[in-house]
C-alpha cells in the first residue's frame, strides 16, 4: 500500500516554476529517501505534503486519502529550519506540541518524560529551551517530531548540524520507529547515508524527478561497472584515456568509469605499476556518483 | 481538545506567566495610587509655613489695604494666612539702600519674596518683584492678582464708587451643564464629564496600539523563531491566528481588569475620603458615569482590540524581524490616530451626519462610538448596527490575515511590499 503518493503535482512561485510535473510513490514501511541538490524542491515538496503550500496543480495522497487538515496528526514534521520557543519550559514545550497533534494532555506529558528520558535529557525537563545547548535543542525538537506516535515520519534534512553521536542516535531511533512500523521519508544531501538507510529514494533536480525507485533498482540500471580502489604512491595511470574514461579521486581513495574497452584486470595490470593497491573492487556506482553525474550541469567536469 | 483553545491556552499563559506581566499589572497601580495622592501630599508639603514678603510702599497708602487683602483671602485649606507681610522702609530716596539690604535678607532666607510698590503704581500699572525663585509662577500670579485687586479697590473708592458694589455688579454669570438623556435632565459638570470621556477614549487609543503591538511582536517572534512551520503542520492558519489574538487578548483582559479594579477602588475611596476632609469637596459636581457609558466602554474596547488585534497580526504576517515593526506598525496605527483626533470634533457635535457615518466605519468605531455614546444618546438602531459591523470586521479581518499570515509566514529574506501583500489575500 502507498503511504504517499504523489501524482503530477507543480508549483510556482511568482517567476520560479519550484516544483515541475513531480510524481513519486512511498510504500509503508519504507525508509524512503528525497535527495537533490540546494534548491531542487525538496523543502517545498515536503511543505505541499504538509499541507503548508497548497500546489497548483496535481494530487497528492497521504494514507490512500486525500489530503485533508485531520491526516496531518498522524504525520511527525521536522522542518529543516528548527524553532522552538525558547522561553519555554523543556517540557511545557514538548507536551505543547504533543497536544496540537490530538494527543490528551496527560497523555502527552507522559510519553514527552519517556522520550526526555531515552535522549538524556531527564536534567532538563524544567529548564527553559534557550538554556539548552544546541545539539540538545536539536534532540527536542525530534522529540516534538515523533511525541504522538506518527504512522508516517516527514524529516527534512535531519542529520545537518548535528555530531556525530547525535547522528548515531538519531538514526539508532529511526530504526527503532521503522521496526514498530512507521514508514520514514527523508529529504539529504548526504548520500553515505542514504545508501546504508534507505529503500528507495526520489532524486529531484530543478523540480524534477530524474531518478526514483527501490535502490537496488536505481544502481542497477547504472551497471555494476565502477572500480573502487585504495592506493598508495602517485596515480599517473588515471590519464591513460584508452584505460580510463572518468575517476573521481580523493589521493588515497579513488572511484574509476573504465574507458569502453578497458576490462579491469587490465587497468589492475596498470595500476600496480604506478602505486602500491591495497584495495581493488568491482562494484555498483556510488549514489554519490550517481548524484552528481545526474545533477551536474552537461559539459562539466568527467 | 479543539487547537484553537490548545493555542489559546499557551499563549495567555505564557504571557501571563513573565515577570514583566507581573510588574506591569502590579506596578501599575501603585502608580496610579502615587499620581493621584503624591500630588496633594506634595502641596501640602510645600505650602506648609508661610511665606514672609516685605513689602517697599513708595505710595504710603497701599499696606493696610494689602494687610486686610491678606487676612481676608489669602489663606491654606487649614485656614492658616498664606503670606505675612512685613512693612520695610519706604523713603524713595533711600530706594537703593533699601533693596541692597532687603536683597540679602532674601539670600540669608529671612525673607522670600520682597515686593517694590512704586508712587506712580496707579498711572503705570507695574509693581516690582524680587524673589531668588521668580519661576514660582503660582506665587506670582497670587501676588499679582493681591496687589492689582487692592489697586483696583483704592482707585474705584478714591473715584467715589462703592468697591462692593462695583463687584456685586461685576459678578461673572456662570452656566451649570445639565445632560439630557433617556430619564430626563441631570445636572453635570459639563468639564468634568469632557474630561473624562477624553480620559476613556485616551485610554482605548492607548491600549490598542499596546496590545496591538504585542500580537504583532507575538507573530514576528513566532516567523523569526521558525516555530511557525511546526505549528502550520499542525494546525490551521486561522487556528493559529486565533490562538494568538484570543491568547493575547485574554491576558490583556486580566491585566485591564486588575486596573479596572484598582480604579473603582481607588475612586470611590479617594471621594469618600475627599468628603471626609473638606467640605468643598462636597459640592463637588461628581460626573456621574452611567452604567451605559461604562458598558459601550467595555464593548467597544474589546471590539476594537480584535479589530486591531487583526490589522496588527496582519501587519506582522508580513514582517521578519523586530526591526520590520517600527515600518509596518504605521499601517495599523493610522487609523487608531485619526480617531482618536476625530473624537475632539465628535464631542463638539455627536448627532451630525458626520459623527455618525465616521462612527459606523469599524476601524473608527472603538473610539467614535463609544464617544458619542457616553457624550450623548445614541440612538439603539445605531448602537446596533455598529456592533454588527464591528463583528463583520473582525470576521473578515482574521480571514484576511490568515491568508497573509499563511503565504508570508514562509517568506523569509526580502519584505513584501505592501501591494504585494495585498495580492497575496487574492490568491493562495
Amino acid at each position: 500500500m502507498n503511504i504517499l503518493s504523489i501524482h503530477r503535482v507543480n508549483k510556482s512561485f511568482e517567476a520560479i516554476h519550484a516544483v515541475r510535473d513531480l510524481s513519486f510513490d512511498v510504500e509503508k514501511g519504507q525508509t524512503f529517501g528525497l535527495l537533490g541538490p540546494n534548491g531542487a524542491g525538496k523543502t517545498t515538496t515536503i511543505r505541499m505534503v504538509m499541507q503548508i503550500l497548497l500546489p497548483d496543480s496535481g494530487d497528492i495522497q497521504i494514507f490512500g486519502k486525500k489530503l485533508e487538515p485531520a491526516l496531518t496528526d498522524r504525520i511527525g514534521y521536522l522542518p529543516e529550519e528548527r524553532g522552538l520557543y525558547r522561553k519555554m519550559k523543556v517540557l511545557d514545550a514538548v507536551a505543547f506540541f504533543g497536544e496540537l497533534k490530538g494527543m490528551p494532555r496527560t497523555r502527552a506529558l507522559e510519553e514527552s518524560r519517556r522520550w526526555l528520558k531515552k535522549l538524556d535529557l531527564t536534567e532538563w525537563t524544567d529548564r527553559k529551551l534557550e538554556e539548552l545547548s544546541k545539539g540538545m535543542q536539536q534532540k527536542v525538537q525530534f522529540i516534538c517530531t515523533v511525541l504522538h506516535g506518527p504512522e508516517l515520519l516527514v524529516l527534512d534534512e535531519p542529520f545537518s548540524g548535528l555530531d556525530p553521536v547525535n547522528v548515531n542516535m538519531l538514526k539508532d531511533v529511526m530504526l527503532e520507529l521503522k521496526q514498530d512500523g512507521a514508514t520514514i521519508i527523508f529529504s539529504t544531501h548526504q548520500m553515505e547515508q542514504v545508501e546504508r538507510l534507505c529503500d528507495a529514494i526520489c532524486l529531484i533536480h530543478r523540480g524534477e524527478n530524474v531518478l526514483s525507485g527501490s535502490l537496488s533498482a536505481v544502481k542497477g540500471k547504472f551497471g555494476k561497472n565502477r572500480i573502487q580502489m585504495r592506493y598508495d604512491g602517485a596515480a599517473t595511470f588515471l590519464k591513460d584515456r584508452n584505460l580510463v574514461s572518468g575517476f573521481d579521486d580523493y589521493g588515497k581513495y579513488v572511484e574509476i568509469r573504465p574507458a569502453a574497452n578497458a576490462t579491469p584486470q587490465e587497468i589492475l595490470k596498470r595500476a600496480v605499476r604506478d602505486v602500491n593497491v591495497t584495495h581493488f573492487e568491482i562494484a555498483e556506482p556510488s549514489l554519490n556518483e550517481i548524484f552528481i553525474q545526474l545533477v551536474q550541469p552537461k559539459g562539466g567536469k568527467p | 481538545m479543539n487547537k484553537s483553545l490548545i493555542l489559546i491556552k499557551r499563549e495567555c499563559l505564557t504571557r501571563v506567566r513573565t515577570k514583566g506581566f507581573l510588574i506591569g499589572t502590579l506596578l501599575a497601580p501603585v502608580l496610579m495610587l502615587l499620581m493621584t495622592v503624591l500630588p496633594g501630599l506634595l502641596m501640602n508639603v510645600v505650602s506648609e509655613g508661610e511665606q514672609t514678603i516685605a513689602v517697599v510702599d513708595l505710595t504710603g497708602r497701599l499696606m493696610p489695604a494689602l494687610e486686610t487683602y491678606v487676612s481676608d483671602t489669602k489663606k491654606d485649606v487649614q485656614g492658616k494666612p498664606l503670606y505675612k507681610l512685613v512693612p520695610a522702609e519706604s523713603n524713595p530716596r533711600v530706594l537703593d539702600t533699601t533693596k541692597i539690604h532687603l536683597n540679602r535678607q532674601v539670600r540669608q532666607g529671612r525673607l522670600n519674596v520682597f515686593l517694590v510698590l512704586p508712587g506712580d503704581i496707579f498711572e503705570t500699572n507695574r509693581f516690582e518683584l524680587y524673589a531668588k525663585n521668580t519661576g514660582n509662577f503660582q506665587v506670582n500670579e497670587s501676588l499679582n492678582d493681591m496687589v492689582s485687586a487692592v489697586v483696583s479697590k483704592i482707585r474705584l473708592s478714591e473715584s467715589g464708587l462703592d468697591p462692593e458694589l462695583v463687584k456685586r455688579l461685576n459678578k461673572r454669570v456662570r452656566a451649570s451643564t445639565f445632560k439630557i438623556g433617556e430619564n430626563g435632565a441631570k445636572e453635570e459638570s459639563g468639564e468634568l464629564t469632557f474630561a473624562l470621556n477624553y480620559m476613556l477614549g485616551l485610554f482605548i487609543y492607548m491600549a490598542l496600539i499596546f496590545y496591538g503591538m504585542f500580537v504583532m511582536r507575538g507573530v514576528i517572534e513566532d516567523k523569526s523563531s521558525r516555530v511557525i512551520e511546526i505549528l502550520l503542520s499542525s494546525a490551521r492558519p486561522r487556528q493559529i491566528m486565533t490562538g494568538k489574538i484570543f491568547g493575547i487578548g485574554l491576558a490583556g483582559l486580566i491585566q485591564i481588569g486588575v486596573w479596572g479594579l484598582c480604579i473603582i477602588l481607588l475612586t470611590t475611596y479617594g471621594l469618600v475620603m475627599a468628603k471626609q476632609f473638606s467640605p468643598a469637596a462636597q459640592n463637588l459636581p461628581i460626573p456621574s458615569i452611567s452604567v451605559w457609558v461604562v458598558l459601550s466602554f467595555i464593548l467597544f474596547f474589546i471590539l476594537g482590540y480584535f479589530i486591531y488585534a487583526a490589522v496588527y497580526a496582519a501587519m506582522g504576517s508580513i514582517g521578519n524581524s523586530e526591526s520590520d515593526m517600527q515600518n509596518l506598525q504605521w499601517p495599523a496605527m493610522a487609523p487608531i490616530l485619526m480617531s482618536f483626533f476625530l473624537m475632539f470634533a465628535i464631542q463638539k457635535n455627536p448627532d451630525g451626519p458626520l459623527a455618525t457615518v465616521l462612527s459606523l466605519i469599524p476601524l473608527f468605531s472603538p473610539i467614535l462610538m463609544f464617544t458619542r455614546i457616553s457624550a450623548h444618546a445614541v440612538p439603539l438602531w445605531q448602537v446596533l448596527l455598529c456592533i454588527g459591523l464591528c463583528l463583520l470586521a473582525i470576521a473578515g479581518l482574521i480571514w484576511i490575515s490568515a491568508r497573509i499570515f499563511r503565504i508570508g509566514i514562509l517568506m523569509v529574506g526580502k519584505r513584501p511590499t505592501l501591494p504585494e501583500a495585498l495580492k497575496w489575500i487574492r490568491k493562495t
